[in-house]
């Protein structure tokens, strides 16, 4: 398509071709003077400098009238989205070869480094069951305190393989940080495989419980240090499982977050699939 | 549907069954059933199992025992994805908008169309048969009234006169009679030709040609093997479609080069490539044009002028030459009494169609002698049931000469049937061509007097021959040598204006001779025919129309050259000129100089003559240098006695000149100037069908008038439709920008290929659309016509304008709507860039924004799709300015005013729209567009007020200084 519009521009221009490109005669190239083309593109060049001049000017007003600590809008993020740890929607893998899992567990090993208890020294503790408010005061919030060692056989501590080594695998659930929201009801995750008989799985903390003391959220500059609190999930297959691609679904519930919306599959639920291969 | 039953006959297996069916609980019974039940039902049998021809049965009634496979996604539906997705859609709707734009044009088009029939003596009975059937040998009659069905050559004819106007241009109509009389078949009375009229008599032929044989038909066969032209719009459409070409070529390839060079995969380059070039089509800009073409056409077809072909409306506009016919376009093709000679004078007849004009006196009794004789020697009659109408528009029975006297009579002494009624006609010689006179005999008024009145009239020195008495004053004088003189000198005048000069004289015959009751012989003549009393002259002519030399001063001043072309004599062709302007008053002919000067026609200097006159038979050996050296070098020409040839030749040579050349015409012989012509005019009244057929306009009143409105609709369509063009091209910036900036900054897609076509065919039709509507600028009658070399419809200046100026100011204002919108939901504008592939991928559902909160892929899909409204919006609003600036191209806005009713529907539809779009419930399922908050709404507006100020300051800059570098820069 290109190349036939191509010869269509071009074949118009042919009778005049040489000499529009270059006129000896005159000193024009492309039917311009030097002294035309010096004039028209500094004309465009001051006028494309105070265009961008002026785009600054309007992005400057308009980056001074927002907040650093709060975006003006928030009814696009109303409810979070809930997304698994290792970053992937098809966990496959060969449980007798290291080399296959390794990415997982490396993933699954640095997202965690954040909740080392050395890292967390100048957390205080906080309430459990309550909300953290700390509205008024000083700018920077507190941050309570999210131990890897609460995630206990999926902390990856005691197993630093995450289970993947045995054909249990650990999955993280997080649900995405919403500045000030605050669920109501106690949230905790669920999951479900889709098939014939129930597969056994673990929570960690115990009934994937998210306590409310990690809510609200107060921003990036503002709750520099959050630790946002995780689930952990250990899919506990047996050997009949193996080599089958089982649908893991998980929700939160127990709250008034949507769970169920309709298009965006990934609020307040996230599906994945495993597959262990023996 | 058809492919898809054919691909994949499961699929429709699958799809027929009842899905309800299948929600159902498993509908076994076999389990309640006995063995023997279970082996009815089945016709199996315990032991033996089914028979092989059983299980055949079965299997080919219930098909193969195995699972449907699962419903995967056709290979069909996976290529209508690839059809129809992305940019693709865009190029469809052009597509489609293609189709639209030809219904639209269909629809505007009719054709007129006409059926004959034939009188023809075959084995001695006569026979009506369809004209078509004619052949050639046919003997065939023809009456008055009658259309001539194919060339004959006449036999034997009785008072036989043809119309021959539509072929040669004469007014008058032609008697035939079986002599041959000219050398030219054209000009000899013994040839009626194919689809002339027969005004009155009868006549019998001989069929000689037929079909396409006949000169009528050689014409026709001329016209419609022209190869015509492309109209200057449609050269101008296809110069900006070049323009628009390469700079979408340009783009493409250069984003192209760079999206390699980004590090984009081929297949992905070769994506950006065609996505770029599609994007720079402006999809309803063609519609736009064809909608503004239309507009004008209805416009003019209101003010008379239907157009046939819809890119003819700009052509009268572009138009630099008028080959204007003479007879019915210029003048009324009627004759008309113009001037009359008596007591010595030369009076003036009103000519003018409303009788506006100046009366003579009508108290000369010599006048009443004259009228006298010219209304009895007359056998033209008004039509029955004519009485409402004016007398100047009746029909009239009878010969055109003789019709003019009628009116002209009755129209100054009323009924002239009461004066028939009063002088009753006792004998009558008609006209014939020897001798040239026609007389009649009637009783006198007074019934005491018992003597007999003889009037005649016809060819002037004829009728001067058989007098001896002049009347002056009422009273009858001898004719001396000085009366001789006078009459000479009057009839050289009258005849030197072109008219037709007939001579009337009349006698009382003395009652000794003639008593009452005398019978005359006219065919073996037995009473005085001299010495007669000569009463006046009459002339007539057909006279121009009243509108015409007002239209043709219009042109000049237009400046447009009006050219005479006719079929009819030099000296009524320059007349005619002289009449209405096309010869402008001081200004000579070579002939006229050397008349005044009295020097040999050699000796002049052709360039001291402005005005020309040439005769078909000098052209005829013209070669083609001398032909364009005349066109060139006289302003005012007349070509007479032409034939239809020389006439496209003349259209030709004015074309070989770079002229845009437009010709009016009537008649068959016109039709092949009409077809080669830029714009063919025909008249809609007078004109033949195939003049109709081969012109592009149509005059609906037959007024040359009517032209100067098509030329200043079509100068204003031009420019309406650089104003129309340089607003839709404007927003083709902000529209392919985003693209270009999504491909190198990796930001999320500012506008997508929904809301691009929600500008292009929906918030930029109507306003476009209303520029059509836009007045003009200053008087463009004034000014001379554009040269179709220099003066292009879209010139670069435009482009650098619409997309180099005003488009890059659009573009910043949708840009900033967009960075606007993300930075307050949480997305600052240095977190944009380079984020489009995590922003992009559906597994990533936790993307973090500048203030800490994760999104999912959904949720920043909405604030994108919000962008896209948001930038749509906002190109709406900078479109207002744009939209107010491109009104003028010279004066500012407080000059031209907004009196445009149209334009200012425009901006409040594209607003309504616009908000329709964003606002109502369900768009962001159906279109994917969402609210806005009504403070994103004023993004743009400090860039919508650049674009007015810019502009403004820009056409203040050019109006202050004419000929500078702005205008060199920046008029379009």
């Amino acid at each position: 398509m290109a190349s036939t519009e191509d010869k269509a521009a071009n074949k118009e221009n042919v009778s005049s071709w040489k000499d529009s490109i270059y006129n000896p005669r005159t000193g024009e190239l492309l039917g311009r003077t030097a002294s035309s083309w010096a004039l028209i593109l500094l004309f465009y060049l001051v006028f494309y400098c105070f265009l961008a001049g002026m785009f600054a000017l309007t992005m400057w007003v308009m980056l001074l009238t927002l907040d650093d600590y709060v975006p003006r809008y928030r009814d696009r993020v109303p409810e979070p989205g809930l997304v698994i740890r290792p970053n992937s929607l098809d966990i496959t893998f060969n449980k007798s070869d290291s080399k296959n899992y390794k990415n997982y567990v490396n993933h699954l090993e640095s997202f965690l480094q954040r909740y080392n208890d050395s890292m967390q020294e100048n957390n205080e503790e906080c309430i459990p069951g309550e909300y953290y408010m700390q509205d008024g005061g000083e700018m920077t919030k507190k941050v309570c305190p999210f131990r890897r060692t609460s995630l206990s056989l999926c902390s990856g501590l005691s197993d630093t393989d995450f289970g993947y080594q045995e054909g249990k695998p650990c999955v993280l659930l997080k649900m995405n940080r919403i500045i000030g929201l605050k669920p109501i009801g106690d949230p905790y995750i669920n999951c479900t495989v889709k098939k014939d008989h129930p597969v056994q799985m673990h929570y960690f903390p115990s009934e994937g419980r998210i306590d409310k003391m990690y809510f609200p959220y107060y921003g990036k500059k503002a709750h520099e240090n959050y630790m946002q609190p995780l689930v952990a999930v250990k899919l506990l297959l047996t050997k009949e499982d193996y080599n089958k691609e089982l649908a893991v679904e998980c929700r939160v519930e127990g709250t008034n977050l949507r769970n169920n919306d309709e298009r965006d599959k990934f609020l307040g639920r996230v599906t994945f699939r495993v597959k262990v291969v023996e | 549907m058809g492919d898809k039953d054919d691909r994949s006959p499961k699929k429709k297996k699958g799809a027929t069954k009842d899905m309800d069916d299948l929600k159902k609980e498993v509908p076994i019974t076999e389990h309640k059933m006995s063995v023997e039940e279970v082996c009815r039902k089945f016709q199996t049998d315990v032991v033996q199992g089914l028979t092989n021809a059983k299980a055949a049965e079965f299997l080919l009634r219930d098909g193969p025992n195995a699972l449907t496979p699962p419903p995967t996604t056709p290979e069909w539906v996976k290529f209508c994805r690839q059809l129809f997705g992305g940019f693709s859609i865009l190029l469809w709707t052009g597509a489609i908008l293609c189709f639209l734009a030809y219904a639209i044009q269909a629809a505007t088009e009719d054709e007129p169309a006409g059926d004959n029939q034939a009188l023809v003596i075959r084995e001695g009975e006569k026979v009506q048969i369809n004209a078509e059937e004619v052949v050639a040998g046919d003997l065939i009659e023809v009456k008055g009234g009658d259309r001539i069905p194919a060339d004959i050559r006449v036999t034997s004819a009785h008072g036989c006169k043809v119309d021959n106007s539509s072929l040669t241009g004469e007014s008058e109509p032609q008697s035939r009679s079986p002599d041959c009389t000219h050398d030219n078949p054209l000009e000899t009375r013994n040839v009626a030709f194919f689809s002339t009229n027969c005004v009155e008599g009868t006549a019998r032929g001989i069929v000689i040609c037929t079909g396409d044989r006949t000169v009528m038909g050689r014409i026709a066969t001329l016209t419609s093997g022209l190869e015509t032209g492309k109209t200057p719009i449609a050269r101008e459409i296809e110069h900006f479609i070049h323009i628009i070409t390469g700079v979408a070529v340009f783009l493409g390839v250069t984003f192209f080069i760079l999206a390699i060079i980004l590090g984009y995969t081929w297949l992905e380059a070769v994506i950006f490539l065609i996505g770029i070039i599609v994007a720079n089509v402006p999809e309803g800009l063609l519609a736009t044009v064809t909608v503004c073409l239309t507009l004008t056409a209805k416009r003019m077809a209101k003010k008379n002028c239907l157009v046939k072909n819809l890119e003819a409306v700009e052509t009268l506009g572009s138009t630099s030459t008028i080959c204007s016919d003479k007879t019915g376009t210029l003048t009324q093709n009627r004759m008309t009494v113009a001037h009359m000679w008596f007591d010595n004078q030369i009076h003036e007849a009103d000519t003018t169609e409303d009788q506006s004009g100046a009366a003579f006196d009508k108290s000369s009794v010599t006048w009443l002698s004259l009228s006298r004789v010219a209304a009895l020697c007359n056998r033209a009659q008004f039509k029955a049931g004519q009485d409402s109408v004016s007398i100047l528009k009746r029909d009239v029975a009878g010969d055109a000469s003789e019709s003019a006297l009628l009116k002209c009579i009755e129209l100054s002494c009323g009924s002239v049937r009461m004066m028939r009624d009063k002088n009753k006609k006792v004998a009558e010689i008609p006209f014939n061509s020897t001798n040239k006179y026609q007389l009649s005999v009637h009783e006198t008024e007074d019934p005491n007097d018992n003597r007999y009145l003889l009037v005649m009239k016809g060819a002037p020195e004829r009728i001067l021959d058989r007098c001896s008495t002049i009347m002056l004053q009422g009273k009858e004088q001898p004719m001396d040598e000085e009366m001789k003189e006078a009459f000479q000198n009057a009839y050289m005048e009258l005849g030197g204006l072109g008219e037709r000069v007939l001579g009337f004289c009349h006698v009382l015959l003395p009652e000794d001779q003639y008593p009452k009751g005398f019978a005359f012989d006219t065919d073996d003549v037995n009473f005085q025919t001299d010495n007669l009393c000569f009463v006046g002259l009459i002339s007539m002519i057909d006279p121009p129309r009243a509108a015409v030399p007002d239209a043709v001063g219009k042109c000049r001043s237009a400046g447009i050259k009006v050219i005479m072309v006719t079929g009819d004599h030099p000296i009524t062709a320059k007349a005619i000129a002289k009449g209405v302007g096309i010869i402008s008053e001081g200004n000579e002919t070579v002939e006229d100089i050397a008349a005044r000067l009295n020097i040999p026609v050699s000796q002049v200097n052709p360039r001291d003559a402005k005005a020309c006159v040439i005769h078909g038979s000098d052209l005829k050996d013209l070669s083609q240098d001398q032909m364009d050296d005349i066109l060139r070098n006289h302003t005012e020409i007349v070509f007479a006695r032409t034939s239809p040839q020389q006439k496209l030749i003349i259209v030709e040579g004015c074309q070989r000149l770079g002229a845009i050349v437009a010709v009016t015409g009537d008649g068959v012989n016109d039709s092949p100037a009409l077809k080669k012509a830029d714009i063919g005019v025909a008249m809609g009244i007078s004109g033949s069908d195939v003049s109709k057929q081969a012109a592009d306009m149509i005059l609906l009143d037959d007024n040359f008038a009517s032209i100067v409105t098509g030329v200043e609709e079509g100068r204003l369509i031009f420019d309406n439709l650089k104003k129309s063009i340089a607003y839709t091209l404007t927003s083709n910036i902000p529209e392919i920008t985003p693209f270009l900036f999504f491909i190198i900054v990796n930001i999320p897609l500012p506008l997508g290929t929904i809301t691009i076509l929600c500008i292009d065919l929906g918030t930029d039709m109507v306003p476009a659309i209303s520029l059509a509507y836009e007045a003009a600028e200053s008087d463009i009658m004034k000014r001379q016509p554009r040269n179709p070399a220099r003066d292009k419809l879209v010139n670069e200046r435009l482009i650098s304008i619409a997309y180099g100026q005003i488009g890059m100011i659009q573009a910043l204002g949708g840009f900033f709507a967009y960075f606007v919108i993300l930075a307050e939901n949480g997305f600052l504008p240095s977190q944009l860039v380079g984020i489009r592939l995590n922003w992009d991928d559906r597994s990533l559902n936790d993307l973090e924004d500048s203030y800490g909160q994760q999104w999912t892929y959904e949720q920043r899909k909405i604030v994108e799709f919000t962008c896209h409204t948001a930038f749509f919006v906002s190109i709406v609003v900078v479109q207002w300015a744009d939209l107010i600036i491109c009104k003028t191209r010279r004066n500012s806005v407080f000059q031209q005013g907004m009196k445009n009713k149209i334009l200012i529907f425009g901006l409040f539809e594209e607003t309504a729209l616009a908000a329709f779009l964003s606002y109502c419930p369900g768009m962001d399922v159906a279109l994917r567009m969402y609210p806005l908050k009504p403070t994103w709404w004023f993004c743009a507006f400090p860039y919508s007020f650049l674009i007015f100020v810019y502009d403004e300051a820009r056409k203040l800059i050019l109006r202050r200084n004419p000929g500078g570098w702005v205008e060199k820069e920046t008029y379009y």
